[in-house]
């Protein structure tokens, strides 16, 4: 069907979707001021893969920052993959971060607390992170 | 007009431990180009990461609250003014404050809001964070800053401080005040 990026910025995460790979990854800091118009299209890609496509969707995230309006549409887009996950559709995330900023891995063990499905929050290897 | 005495200006700032202030219109990339030179200063201050992204964050949110509350509001960008102070406190604590013009009733709901969750422990905030979360963004708007001012709690080590100073026009200036 289609693919779907966004560059990132330096408020906004940079942004691929890729249909053939079922993979969808965000990395780096979130905090537009209207976080909504931002997510809202990442949301709607996401709608469409899991109506659509019939194979598993996984989400690669390197995200750090994120400022609360971009915490509530993560979570948006979380509740669907948690609906499609009862639906009995394959759905994962994996989210890496660098373990020397722990506040990442709390933000990501908070969003895993209302999720069901496949959640792996793993650490960079630090010499792999350093830069 | 009298000459400003940037000596004497420079002096309270050190004295203060100030090491970031600003006045006047905040538009959002100014919000975005402060909040890189506050991030190379706790570089260069050698925060810890978690520390320094905790100062950033609620130097985001109060500041993107002070925009979206004057955009609520149909005000100008003008009135989008913001008054921010970032320093360091005796103990070596970050302290981030930041005031705007506000409506008095709107003042007043705010105080009420931080008096509120100033009585709550970590675990309370947490719970109360994840119900914000769950409302309907209408709910989110209606009720003003509610997230970012559980996020800021959230994020501070000891209870956020808030001050009302009554204006003319049924407005104030209204001043919050985060130890990180």
């Amino acid at each position: 069907m289609s693919n779907f990026s966004i560059p990132g910025s330096q408020s906004t995460p940079a942004i691929d979707g890729d249909w053939d790979h079922g993979t969808l990854s965000m990395q780096g800091d979130s905090y537009p001021e209207n976080s909504y118009e931002l997510f809202q299209q990442v949301f709607s890609w996401v709608e469409r893969f899991l109506l659509e496509a019939g194979r598993p969707l996984t989400l690669e995230l390197r995200l750090l920052y994120l400022n609360t309006s971009s915490i509530k549409a993560m979570m948006d887009i979380l509740d669907l993959l948690e609906e499609a996950h009862h639906d009995g559709k394959p759905v994962a995330v994996n989210w890496r971060y660098d373990p020397r900023n722990e506040r990442v891995a709390e933000l990501a063990e908070e969003f895993k607390e209302d999720c069901t499905f496949p959640f792996a929050i793993v650490a960079l290897d630090s010499a792999a992170s350093a830069s | 007009m009298e000459p400003f005495d940037l000596f004497s200006m420079r002096e309270s700032y050190n004295r203060q431990q100030i090491m970031l202030c600003f006045n006047g219109p905040i538009s959002r990339s100014l919000i975005e180009e402060i909040g890189n030179a506050l991030r190379n200063y706790l570089a260069a201050d050698h925060a810890h990461p978690s520390s320094a992204m905790d100062v950033f964050g609620v130097y985001i949110e109060l500041t993107q609250n002070i925009r979206h509350y004057a955009q609520q509001k149909g005000w100008t960008e003008t009135d989008a003014s913001a008054t921010v102070v970032v320093a360091r406190n005796d103990a070596g604590h970050y302290v981030v404050s930041a005031g705007n013009i506000i409506e008095q009733a709107d003042g007043e709901a705010l105080l009420a809001c931080i008096d509120e969750l100033a009585g709550l422990d970590k675990a309370a905030l947490k719970a109360r964070y994840k119900e914000q979360l769950r409302k309907p963004r209408e709910a989110e708007a209606a009720s003003g800053a509610g997230l970012g001012l559980i996020d800021i709690a959230r994020k501070s080590s000891a209870p956020l401080q808030g001050s009302l100073r009554q204006l003319t026009d049924g407005r104030a200036f209204v001043r919050l005040r985060a130890e990180i």
